[in-house]
């Protein structure tokens, strides 16, 4: 049986239906208003994507062995707090602070993993309490004030190489290392794994805890990192910083194809969802829209765009289907 | 912390302006101070100045902090009246939620006093509220007529205002204050451009680097409020908008609160105004107003007092400096983390 080019297209549309969609976005914005497609724009919106797309891609990770975290919010503000302390208190420099914000990231993440994988609570409730705990904390630290960073610290955040934003640099190097953890590695293949089925691969021989533990540690780290990211790019830390911002970042990874059922999503589905939401922000800026009808027009596009990709599913997995003869 | 000592010092200054005009109460009270965060200078400086006035007094204070959940508030102040206390003092998170704590306060009389932000129904309870719209009318006002007098040729000129929370009626209040100011000059500003803050520091930078690139030649940036300067800064800084008075390149900049940051910067010459909030006004005026009514045996007070405040400006910084909270803990070294 030969396809037709209508088939094929709707083949085409329904592999990358996601990818087709993000350009959708884009050349609507575009034609709206044409500057929105300078290289400047473009640059600024995967510049800005970055601070919930690195968080994003952690969380990738957690959703693929069907998990949730949502106290990476709390985790990208004490991360960079703890950070700062380092820097101001003892004189470490930007690259230590920037490790010391993973460091404290990776603590946090244990602390997740310890509850959810040894004591056995489930990984909503955890979280949820750690994100309370987290920021409670920051808040004691800082007696709820604002913290300002030393100098340097936004020389590093607004520097760029090559004429490329040092958020977009990271934003790339952290795609690629998780596109490759997850689709070369054993630790990539176990956590599908244990996504699409955690009993079929506990009896497989995967040590199904060290993994769990694994993920949750690498969607810490990584909201840490986008945290200081963030903050690199201002140099002062307010308490209410990062609130609400797992929801963005749970968003970003399903918009870009993650299930929160476990076992599908990857780390470009991370980058497309996370830049697909902020190119929707700063095009509603760009064509002037409402500050009311924004927050509406932004819900609207994210679940048209997430009602699309399940129908896009459902024609994928029917074009995927194959019959005992020919219909 | 570095910031106590000088949070002490301020804390003193308005124990001395306001202790001393405090009602003498036969006892003791206690008073619950339920505030929503303390997320910017401003909320810092006013916490401080209204709990260590009550203790310098010999009130007791139980604090609670809603860590900016309007439902967690409704419980703490709930709590707090179970506890029986004397009054309640709140920092509301939004003005709905504010009308339903007042109204729980007075349906169990206690009395009750609102600081700085407003409940959308201001016919209960004691509140006290800074004129937004006429400070911030008074700032961009200055901030137009700067513009206007630095321009070069005959081409209007294109305003910014990042406006902060929608739910939050002192960022309404501000933006109806900007808008007033800018329409007094139809004939010299094109449209104001409208950035999105939602009072977050992350959203007001994404959005704000959209709306640069979109129109890179702002000639005004009003702030609604001042803590976002520095976000402010690090989008304008990498293109160059980041100058001081005199330089090329200038933005007409203003704000609205008063913190030390703007202080520093109307001194640096990098902004040109600010609207200021009496804040030790407005923490004194709380106090008496809730101990006299204490004091009265008034379960239902209900009453608005108006701070009018002022504008800092780069003309009248000389005068009127130490009249701004901001540069009186700028003084104290609160910028010296």
């Amino acid at each position: 049986m030969t396809d037709t080019p209508k088939d094929r297209l709707t083949g085409f549309i329904a592999r990358h239906g996601t990818i087709v969609m993000f350009l959708l976005i884009v050349l609507v914005f575009g034609t709206q208003a044409p500057n929105f497609l300078g290289p400047d724009n473009l640059a600024n919106i995967i510049k800005q994507a970055s601070f919930i797309g690195i968080a994003a891609i952690g969380m990738v990770f957690v959703l693929l062995t069907a998990g949730i975290d949502l106290s990476v919010g709390s985790v990208m503000y004490l991360g960079p707090l703890i950070a700062g302390f380092a820097m101001r208190d003892f004189g470490v420099g930007v690259a230590g602070g920037l490790l010391v914000a993973v460091a404290a990231g990776a603590i946090m993440g244990a602390i997740n993993a310890f509850l959810i994988v040894y004591l056995r609570i489930i990984p909503f409730i955890v979280t949820l309490s750690t994100l309370f705990f987290f920021r409670g904390f920051g808040a004691w630290l800082t007696s709820s004030r604002q913290f300002d960073f030393p100098d340097e610290i936004r020389a590093f955040g607004l520097s760029s190489v090559m004429g490329i934003p040092t958020p977009i640099l990271f934003f790339v190097a952290i795609a690629a290392i998780a596109h490759v953890v997850l689709s070369r590695t054993t630790f990539g293949r176990q956590v599908y794994a244990i996504g699409n089925d955690p009993a079929a691969a506990e009896k497989a021989g995967i040590s199904t805890w060290r993994v769990k533990a694994g993920v949750y540690i690498i969607c810490s780290t990584l909201a840490a990192l986008s945290g200081f990211i963030l903050i690199a790019q201002i140099g002062r830390l307010d308490t209410g910083f990062g609130e609400g911002r797992e929801f963005d970042v749970i968003a970003a990874a399903v918009l870009g194809g993650a299930s929160l059922f476990g076992g599908i999503g990857t780390a470009f589905s991370a980058v497309i969802g996370a830049t697909m939401i902020q190119a929707v922000k700063t095009g509603l800026v760009f064509t002037g829209v409402s500050l009311y009808l924004q927050p509406m027009l932004q819900g609207l596009i994210i679940f048209v765009a997430v009602f699309l990709d399940s129908f896009r599913a459902s024609q994928l997995e029917m074009l995927q289907r194959r019959f005992i003869r020919p219909l | 912390m570095r910031h106590t000592k000088s949070m002490i010092a301020a804390g003193a200054i308005a124990v001395a302006g306001a202790a001393a005009t405090l009602p003498g109460t036969a006892s003791a009270a206690s008073i619950c101070f339920a505030f929503q965060d303390l997320e910017t200078e401003f909320w810092v400086a006013g916490h401080t100045a209204i709990t260590r006035t009550l203790e310098e007094a010999g009130h007791t204070v139980i604090e609670r902090n809603a860590n900016e959940d309007a439902n967690r508030q409704l419980e703490q102040v709930r709590d707090c009246i179970a506890q029986g206390v004397d009054g309640v003092i709140i920092i509301p998170q939004d003005g709905e939620s504010a009308v339903t704590i007042v109204n729980e306060a007075q349906d169990n009389d206690v009395p009750i006093a609102v600081f700085n932000r407003p409940p959308s129904d201001l016919s209960n309870g004691i509140i006290v509220v800074a004129d937004n719209a006429s400070i911030a009318s008074q700032a961009v006002d200055f901030l137009a007529q700067e513009a206007i007098a630095n321009r070069q040729g005959d081409e209007k000129l294109t305003p910014l205002i990042i406006v902060g929370d929608l739910g939050d009626p002192n960022a309404i209040g501000r933006k109806d204050g900007f808008y007033e100011a800018i329409n007094r000059y139809p004939d010299d500003f094109n449209t104001p451009i409208e950035v999105a803050s939602e009072w977050d520091a992350a959203t007001a930078l994404a959005n704000l680097e959209a709306a640069v690139t979109a129109n890179p030649d702002i000639d005004l940036l009003f702030t609604s409020s001042d803590f976002l300067f520095p976000t402010i800064r690090s989008v304008f800084e990498p293109r160059g908008m980041w100058k001081q008075r005199g330089e090329d390149g200038h933005v007409i900049m203003g704000g609205l609160d008063g913190d030390a940051t703007a202080c520093q910067l109307l001194k640096e010459g990098y902004i040109d105004a600010t609207g200021v909030q009496d804040l030790y006004f407005e923490a004194e005026a709380a106090l008496n107003a809730i101990l006299s009514a204490i004091e009265a045996g008034e379960a239902q007070p209900n009453e608005v007092i108006e701070d009018p405040g002022f504008a800092l400006t780069s003309a009248n910084l000389a005068e009127r400096e130490m009249d701004m909270w901001g540069c009186v803990l700028l003084s104290e070294g609160f910028l010296d983390n």
